[in-house]
């Protein structure tokens, strides 16, 4: 399913539709206060443009772009960047994600605190969903088996 | 305008029924995954009109692109999972 063929009008489609696609989810991120969505759904739509890409580009390309270790340093910044949040408003004294305490930092008033504490989680869980969303696909459309190790393994022995 | 918006969806969903009726007894797999296209089309209308019947069209409108999104996706993937193991 990831070789790739040279099917040119999916390829075309595929070119121009990513970058939007990917707009779209930094919106959907971002606009989570006021319509359906959120960083679940954004990280979501995120990792569906990645998928996309790696359907009609094939898995070398796919590779170059996004890799088994991109995909893992993302997921575990993402995590960092939620709890890291999270721990800021325990050590400036108040529970874990309690954004109001963040005021004193970012020198806002408690309620906008909190807009902007929320919406740093949801980019932390943007990216952390949309990481693991392309690793759990890359994971099975490759088995697990990836052609260049299997070479490597035969050159060695 | 809210009672031509109501039976134009329910023209679609008559429409929805068609198609179903083409995905579960459709001969082959090739009619089967455009019905299903093209019930995710037609349900993506659905969702709009039905945004605009209870006067959340901004709300709805996002809903309905992922939904198109989504279905892009879907039924690209099939068509290369059937190209690659060579079923047609």
């Amino acid at each position: 399913m990831t070789r790739l063929t040279d099917d040119i009008i999916i390829r075309a489609v595929a070119r121009i539709m990513i970058p939007f696609i990917q707009i779209y989810a930094l919106y959907v991120i971002m606009h989570g206060h006021h319509s359906p969505g959120g960083g679940f759904q954004g990280g979501v739509i995120l990792g569906a443009s990645f998928i996309l890409y790696l359907i009609t580009h094939g898995l070398e390309e796919a590779r170059a772009r996004m890799s088994e270790l991109k995909a893992g340093i993302f997921s575990a910044s993402g995590l960092l960047i939620y709890s890291g949040i999270g721990l800021l408003c325990l050590i400036l004294g108040s529970n874990f994600l309690d954004y109001g305490r963040l005021s004193l930092i970012l020198k806002v008033i408690p309620a906008q605190a909190r807009s902007l504490g929320i919406l740093g989680v949801e980019i932390g869980v943007g990216i952390t969903v949309m990481a693991v969303m392309f690793s759990i696909f890359f994971d099975i459309s490759t088995g697990g088996i990836i052609p260049e190790d299997e070479e490597i393994k035969e050159e060695n022995g | 305008m809210d009672n031509f918006f109501l039976w134009l969806g329910m023209g679609l969903f008559f429409l929805v029924l068609l198609c179903l009726y083409r995905g579960v007894f459709g001969p082959g797999v090739l009619n089967r995954v455009a019905a299903i296209s093209a019930i995710g089309t037609k349900t993506l209308v659905i969702l709009l009109i039905m945004g605009y019947i209870y006067q959340r069209v901004d709300m709805f409108v996002d809903i309905s692109m992922v939904y198109a999104l989504l279905n892009f996706l879907g039924t690209i993937t099939v068509a290369k999972y059937l190209e690659m193991s060579g079923e047609i």
